[in-house]
């Protein structure tokens, strides 16, 4: 290897593929020409330093390149064209919706949007991604992907106080019968891993993990995807940052070790058997709590000019990306370290834990240590930021990196990505009746993994340290309704208890759709995210969202397919609902072999993460039935198809077409159920999602502990619905209300000429019987509703 | 004047800020003072009338919950002890619980000895959900006063077994009514479902369960919150030690 290392500028494209593969870099051909074709206009050969932050900075992990590269598409005999097709969907929605209270999109480590009416706040939010980490070694890929996520929101501006983790997680079924290759873990041990690091990780940090949600297919069997999601307050005076020439390099938090080498560039590739567990992290939750105690103090002190947090490429890229206009000098022998065998270039690249890069004028380091003193936090001043625009690492007389920082930032190559629509024959024919009673077909969904509870789980997080946890995940009258969105009142941030601002975050997630049809599956994603906001009470007309895309290798053109169609939904969802992404991440190459040597790619997995403000916390509304005598009343058109249901997964029933979402008819809807909302009408409300109609209904009753009678006779429906599609089609756009008997008349008042009819009553017998024009669909005792329900998933 | 609040922070706290605005409400004027400040001299504990230990995981809860803590403490123990002999009021709330017992102040003996312990609960991982408590009505302890025979706490916490080896210092402190709150409902497999216990004076207290996050009505899971009163029973164990010293 040294051979080709110092031949670097000679090599032919087999052997430059040869030490690529030696490495661990994930360069492709043409990337690996062009650092060739640089280091032969400098007359010199790279050193491993330089290829190795080369390796980094261009990335997938970093750079994006797939989905922020062109692109063409065919479909039906046409092309499209795009020459970045991030920035001409989502970024292009953003920029065309211009929101005034959006304060940052997609420039920082994570977008920042208004709280509160004080002026003095912005919202930090960003969702991120660990699934590769965790494929390999779940509860450390967790608890890395978790304090990753945080100091995302530490290094936002000059640092964001987090105050809700998320976390939404993709497995294989627990009891999947598919055969795996010798290398993978089962599904379940991933799910305990997985589960087990986040709560370690969470709770440590004394940040509650509040929202989220678990989702099996057996697509995920060999790739599970991790989704982690941090949202933090910033006052708004802190939002700027700016490297002055002169200023310190200084590292806070951890030290540097060998865990990690290559996390960056191992997750920009498929799993193969050989993947080292050691590109995987080893988290420390102390030492970033020890980060995150410090950062906020001196943050108010004014003791640093930026921030960043080391992630991917470790100091490569944090430092490279602080110092990409000043440049950078850093000398590696003053790092701390945790492993005395350590390379120079692997202290340069080493993804080592909870790191933080500050930028601190020299008068300011004084103050900056008497804090890292104070909370006992480890520190190292590893050079300057010097002005003059290059990159120079040394460590003691030996020279690691000297490169212009143009190089890094500007070189990277990219090529044109075939993308076509996938072929996938939808029926929209009858679907057959079923066998079983709904009653029955009902007790199976409600123990569908994807449906039943998450109670195992979330009792393990504690959601609500900070004590600003106002809409629990779990709610209603025995703590354990299914919430559909987080309320979060940040006493602990603001400090300002009569002030009771606050945020909801919700999600849209819908891989059964997206195998259908994934331009409907990014619309109806935001649409379920939207909606779940909307049923705790907040402001949905001031939603912002964060897109996380998952995807197989997009070296496949049907691969690519699905992003650029979910992508053009994500533009059009965004536009229609007025909701700007804000911040957003993906993550490619999630695709392994099985044990029989086949491809196993995922879905295209796309979630969808929304956030909007509660203007009065103490008025935000749960789930569960409230009172006997109240009304039920449901919102929306129900609509044909059972395509991506939770039914068509326990028993396809041959119809697997998808309803087109109607978006302005959605948003009409929304506006007017807000109102009703806001005036006190609606005690309770509950989308209509996973496992239909049937499911909301009887998880609104068992969670208040009252039984309903329902006759859906005047429910508004598509021509020729059947009863099956009906109670468990999962047609979007719609929700059930409880409205308080004596504000009836109000209720609708404020909801006329919407699709909103009432279907029934709250009863205090705990029955839930459904009829529909008399004629009973079924009559189930809640008991034995919520039993199937409450399963022990872990 | 305005009764001051210690709230004692280390490595790993996280029910500070939480902590300290409950104090704040009810009147008090709270600190936030890191155990280094204590040790280094820059903070005096006795320049305080209330104080309190709160939740979090201090040191990573590595070798046991509250166990560096507490072994941190060792050198300030007169002025700990001290504290508590003035009957000043002193709180541990879950980690503070756990590190008041592994310092050997709860339950009161004369050794000044770890006689009790808060093992891994008995599901064997950490648990956060509402639960039920009763109150002791016939225990000195001043934070319970007032409060009705049932409230609603949250717990979260991986290591809230309590248990007293020796069956004399549990007799004792069932006898001296010391077992300020039990669980209705063991959620951890505590002795004789103790969730919280008291010395005898009343004035120093620990309790694995969060008052600090029922302490205003909309922090229930039940809602709506709104219609009833603003504040929830948690608010009076805060309340409590601030009548006591003014």
């Amino acid at each position: 290897m040294t051979d080709l290392l110092s031949n670097f500028t000679s090599l032919s494209k087999k052997q430059l593929a040869e030490l690529d593969g030696t490495c661990g870099w994930s360069l492709s051909a043409l990337e690996l020409a062009e650092v060739q074709r640089q280091f032969r206009g400098m007359g010199r050969q790279p050193s491993r330093g330089e290829l190795e932050t080369i390796a980094q900075t261009w990335s997938e992990h970093c750079k994006h390149k797939t989905f922020s590269g062109p692109v063409a598409f065919r479909a039906g005999g046409r092309v499209k064209k795009y020459k970045n097709l991030f920035k001409e969907t989502i970024v292009r929605a953003t920029r065309k919706l211009n929101k005034k209270w959006c304060l940052s999109v997609f420039t920082d480590n994570a977008g920042i949007v208004q709280f509160g009416k004080s002026g003095k706040w912005g919202l930090a939010f960003k969702a991120e991604t660990h699934n590769h980490p965790c494929a390999v070694e779940p509860y450390g890929g967790a608890e890395t992907g978790v304090g990753g996520v945080i100091r995302d929101i530490l290094g936002v501006g000059l640092g964001a106080k987090p105050v809700l983790n998320t976390d939404s997680f993709c497995f294989g079924y627990p009891d999947s019968k598919k055969k795996l290759p010798g290398n993978s873990h089962p599904p379940e041990r991933i799910m305990r891993g997985v589960v087990e690091g986040v709560r370690d990780y969470g709770n440590r940090m004394g940040i509650p993990t509040a929202a989220g949600g678990i989702y099996f297919d057996d697509g995920y069997l060999l790739n599970p995807l991790v989704y982690v999601g941090c949202a933090g307050l910033i006052p708004v005076e802190k939002i700027a940052k700016k490297v002055m020439p002169g200023d310190l390099i200084v590292s806070i938090g951890g030290r540097t070790g060998r865990d990690g080498i290559h996390g960056a560039t191992f997750s920009s590739a498929n799993i193969e058997e050989d993947t080292s567990a050691s590109a995987v992290q080893i988290g420390h939750a102390i030492n970033e709590k020890k980060t995150l105690d410090v950062l906020m103090r001196a943050r108010d002190l004014g003791l640093y000019n930026a921030v960043t947090d080391c992630g991917a490429g470790g100091f490569s890229s944090a430092i490279g990306e602080l110092g990409s206009q000043t440049g950078a000098r850093v000398r590696l022998e003053n790092a701390q370290l945790k492993d005395s065998l350590i390379e120079p270039w692997e202290i340069w690249v080493s993804e080592s834990q909870e790191r933080m890069i500050l930028s601190v004028p020299k008068a300011r380091l004084a103050g900056l240590e008497a804090i890292l003193k104070a909370e006992s936090c480890d520190y190292c001043v590893l050079g300057t930021f010097p002005g003059n625009g290059r990159l120079l690492v040394t460590h003691g007389a030996a020279k690691v990196v000297d490169l212009p920082m143009a190089f890094l930032h500007g070189g990277v190559p990219n090529f044109e990505k075939p993308a076509r629509r996938r072929k996938v024959k939808i029926s929209a024919k009858k679907p057959a009746r079923p066998a079983k009673s709904y009653g029955r077909i009902l007790k199976a969904m409600l123990a569908h993994p994807n449906v039943c509870s998450r109670h195992s789980v979330i009792n393990q997080y504690d959601h609500e340290v900070q004590g600003g946890t106002v809409i629990k995940p779990m709610q209603g009258k025995y703590g354990d309704g299914p919430g559909d969105a987080a309320v979060i009142w940040p006493q602990a941030a603001t400090l300002d208890l009569s002030d009771f601002s606050g945020f909801a975050v919700s999600h849209g997630f819908n891989p059964a759709a997206g195998k259908l049809d994934p331009y409907q599956m990014a619309l109806h994603s935001v649409d379920e995210a939207v909606r779940n906001l909307l049923c705790v009470g907040a402001e949905i007309s001031r939603t912002a969202i964060l897109d996380n895309f998952c995807a197989a290798s997009p070296r496949d053109p049907e691969v690519m397919g699905d992003l650029v169609l979910a992508a053009e939904g994500c533009h059009d969802a965004a536009m229609a609902y007025g909701a700007p992404f804000i911040s957003g991440k993906d993550s490619f190459y999630n695709q392994a072999k099985d044990a029989g040597g086949n491809e196993y790619p995922i879905p295209i997995s796309l979630l969808i993460s929304a956030t909007a403000p509660v203007e009065d916390i103490r008025k935000a509304i749960t789930m569960n039935f409230k009172e006997a005598g109240s009304s039920v009343y449901l919102a929306g058109v129900s609509r044909g198809g059972m395509g991506g249901s939770v039914y068509n997964d326990m028993a396809a029933c041959g119809n697997n077409f998808i309803s087109p979402l109607d978006m302005k008819a959605a948003v009409r809807l929304y506006t007017g159920v807000l109102k009703a909302i806001k005036s006190g009408c609606v005690p309770a409300a509950h989308d209509v999602s996973q496992g239909g109609l049937a499911v909301t209904l009887a998880e609104m009753a068992f969670s208040g502990g009252f039984g309903a009678e329902i006759d859906l006779c005047d429910a508004k429906r598509e021509d020729g619905l059947t009863p099956l599609e009906l109670l468990f089609g999962e047609s979007p756009a719609r929700l059930v209300l409880e409205v308080v008997p004596g504000k009836e008349h109000e209720f609708l008042k404020l909801v006329r000429g919407l699709p909103v009819s009432k279907i029934g009553c709250v009863r205090d017998s705990l029955v839930l019987e459904v009829r529909d024009a008399g004629a009973r669909l079924f009559r189930e005792d809640l008991s034995q509703l919520k039993k199937s329900w409450k399963r022990e998933l872990i | 004047m305005k009764p001051k609040a210690i709230i004692l922070r280390g490595t790993g706290t996280n029910c500070d800020i939480e902590t300290f605005n409950s104090f704040k409400y009810v009147g008090a004027e709270p600190e936030l003072v890191h155990i280094n400040q204590l040790l280094s001299g820059e903070k005096q504990v006795l320049d305080y009338s209330i104080m309190a230990f709160p939740g979090g995981f201090s040191y990573g809860d590595d070798i046991s919950a509250g166990k560096i803590y507490a072994v941190k403490m060792g050198r300030l123990s007169a002025d700990f002890g001290k504290f508590i002999k003035d009957k000043r009021p002193v709180i541990g709330i879950c980690n503070g619980f756990q590190i008041l017992v592994k310092t050997g102040f709860l339950p009161e003996n004369k050794a000044n000895a770890q006689v009790s312990t808060l093992y891994t609960n008995d599901c064997g991982h950490f648990v956060a959900k509402w639960i039920k408590v009763r109150i002791n009505k016939k225990s000195p302890c001043l934070f319970t006063k007032g409060l009705p025979d049932e409230i609603e706490l949250p717990i979260a916490h991986g290591e809230g077994k309590f248990i007293i080896e020796d069956k004399k210092i549990l007799s004792d402190l069932l006898a001296g009514e010391l077992h300020a709150m039990t669980y209705s409902e063991n959620p951890n497999g505590s002795m004789r479902g103790i969730a919280g216990i008291t010395n005898p004076a009343g004035t120093c207290f620990g309790l694995m369960p969060h008052p600090e996050r029922n302490f205003y009505a909309w922090q229930n899971p039940d809602r709506p919150a709104a219609a009833r009163e603003a504040l929830a029973a948690g608010c009076q164990f805060f309340k409590n030690a601030v009548d006591y010293v003014k």
